[in-house]
């Protein structure tokens, strides 16, 4: 392993101390219009729980995320009580889509600092069904400047849109690229037990869905969804008495380039400053690109893992449409991606599913196939033991990663 | 000229910081703010971004060039609902500075340009749309 700067060498003391995931936890994806918002957390957190093998008075701290729903600005604190919890650390964390990686980091740094040593980290929401239209302009103000942005009937969609059609101008990239990646997480979501689309779309009937803004069609966006997910961070030491093998978190990274689009500088700025992320994380995790086995890639709009495999260095700039179109990124490729169908075919919860996913991967619990109640499938990637999982809030803004590891940082 | 329809579409947020630029388009010229070296910047603030030093106005041409866009079938709102395609656009200003705008066919606002005539690294120029006594929106058309 590189010696590192002085800040790696701090993120990986911090790491070598076993950090990891012990329990993870899903529950059913898409439109659940009987259950609200907590609900659907305590639902989440007892699956997690009993795949770790714990019971709630085990845990000694809580990070949560927001809802659009039960609006509060104690969120963490609302649930802890919701549940009986009487949490010796607790926060809340909203940064978006990056949030999901960002509470395992915040958990982990909670640990090293000795405030608790089992952390529930959970995040869910009826968005889909509970949502009031003052929480949609909610939402939908998050991303755009109310000045000077938001008068001019941007959307999000379209948000993404202008940063993706300038990296398909500059690199000549063809629509079809940005539908191999909607088709080829079709494949993994056929497969995933929980995906709310479960049908196989090819690159033509993913470009002949509607335009929504160029240049995306319909089928080119991610889900609005209910559902909840969960997943536990603890120590080795504490996860040995544990029901399931942990999963390391071995390289944490975050990179900045810009809140409102129109403060992108470029093109290649913005893969720079998502791309440090994942860099730095697979530096502090002693890796490269190279050495993945599976990458569960933050993906809000087709386009959004095409510019983050290039700015983490799987592929070079412009090159990550070829890599998918040639099937590197389908399960039995060289880096499977998004195995459980993302954001785009499972559901949206952020990033939180890319983690569980990884998780399980990881474990090799990834197939699917005796959840016959649910026609699942194999969707594990043979002998899997390093992961790369990211989140992006805002448009392509803000970014957190993590690589995940079968094995512990000491044993690497 | 026919008698336009009341605006429904999202008006800008109105802070103290920017109302001089607001002021000013309602008077259809077109300012743009700069930081203490006189370098300009975008979006207005007081302050200035990566000094916090003082800013002030200079003129603007209202000349740029398209460095994106994205045609918008669907709208963020329900005022929308019916349009044609708007097309909004990231354009690098003569001066430097890059900002978001909508391109339209002429001072009307809508309709908005057609799609098949908007390309990157287009020439467009500022127009002033008053759509409502107290606010005027730049927009772009192309130039010449």
């Amino acid at each position: 392993m590189a010696e590192g700067t002085p800040d790696v060498k701090e993120a990986r003391r911090m790491l070598a101390k076993g950090i990891c995931i012990a329990g993870v936890g899903e529950t059913e994806q898409g439109i659940i219009s009987d259950r609200g918002s907590f609900e659907l957390l305590a639902e989440v957190t007892k699956i997690a729980l009993d795949d770790a093998g714990l019971e709630l008075n085990d845990v000694d701290g809580i990070v949560t995320a927001f809802s659009f729903v039960e609006s509060t600005l104690m969120h963490s604190t609302t649930l802890a009580d919701y549940m009986g919890m009487k949490p010796g650390y607790f926060s809340s964390v909203a940064v978006g889509g990056a949030t999901a990686p960002l509470m395992a980091v915040q958990a982990a740094m909670a640990i090293d600092a000795g405030l608790a040593e089992t952390i529930l980290c959970v995040r869910g929401d009826n968005t889909r069904t509970g949502i009031s239209s003052s929480g949609m302009i909610a939402m939908a103000r998050e991303m755009s400047h109310g000045a000077y942005e938001a008068p001019f009937g941007l959307t999000t969609i379209g948000g993404y849109g202008l940063l993706a059609q300038r990296y398909m101008y500059e690199h000549d990239i063809p629509q079809e690229a940005l539908a191999a990646v909607v088709a080829t997480q079709s494949e993994h979501a056929a497969l995933k037990w929980n995906a709310m689309l479960r049908d196989v779309v090819t690159v033509e009937e993913v470009m002949e869905s509607r335009w929504i803004a160029t240049p995306f069609h319909a089928l080119d966006c991610s889900l609005v969804s209910d559902g909840a997910a969960a997943f536990i961070v603890t120590t080795a030491a504490r996860a040995k008495n544990m029901k399931k093998k942990p999963v390391y978190i071995t390289g944490i990274g975050e990179g900045f380039s810009h809140q409102y689009i129109s403060q992108a500088d470029s093109v290649a700025s913005v893969r720079d400053g998502l791309g440090r992320a994942g860099r730095r994380a697979m530096e502090v995790a002693g890796i490269t690109a190279q050495d993945l086995d599976v990458a569960e890639i933050y993906d809000s709009f087709s386009f959004t893992p095409l510019i983050a495999l290039e700015g983490f260095g799987v592929c070079g700039p412009g090159e990550a449409g070829d890599w998918v179109m040639e099937g590197h990124a389908k399960l039995g490729g060289k880096l499977p991606m998004n195995t459980h169908g993302g954001l785009i075919r499972q559901a949206h919860l952020g990033a939180m599913h890319h983690i569980v996913e990884a998780v399980l991967q990881l474990r090799g619990e990834a197939d699917d196939s005796a959840k016959t109640e649910f026609n699942g499938g194999n969707h594990q990637v043979p002998d899997a033991k390093l992961a790369i999982t990211n989140g992006s809030g805002g448009i392509l803004a803000a970014t957190s990663a993590l690589v995940l590891s079968s094995e512990s940082p000491s044993a690497a | 000229m026919s008698e336009k329809p009341a605006y429904t579409k999202p008006l800008p947020d109105l802070r103290p910081e920017d109302a001089t630029f607001w002021e000013a388009l309602k008077e259809h010229r077109f300012i743009i703010p700069c930081d203490d070296a006189g370098k300009p910047f975008w979006y207005p603030r007081k302050y200035a971004p990566g000094t916090l030093n003082a800013t002030s106005w200079m003129d603007a041409t209202g000349n740029g060039t398209i460095y994106t866009y994205s045609t918008h079938f669907m709208g963020p709102s329900k005022a929308y609902k019916g349009d044609p395609p708007h097309i909004v656009a990231l354009i690098d200003l003569e001066e430097g500075p890059r900002m978001m705008s909508i391109l339209v066919k002429d001072e009307e606002g809508y309709p908005s340009l057609d799609p098949e005539d908007v390309t990157i690294g287009m020439k467009v120029k500022i127009l002033f749309d008053d759509v409502t006594d107290e606010v005027t929106m730049p927009r772009f058309t192309p130039a010449g």
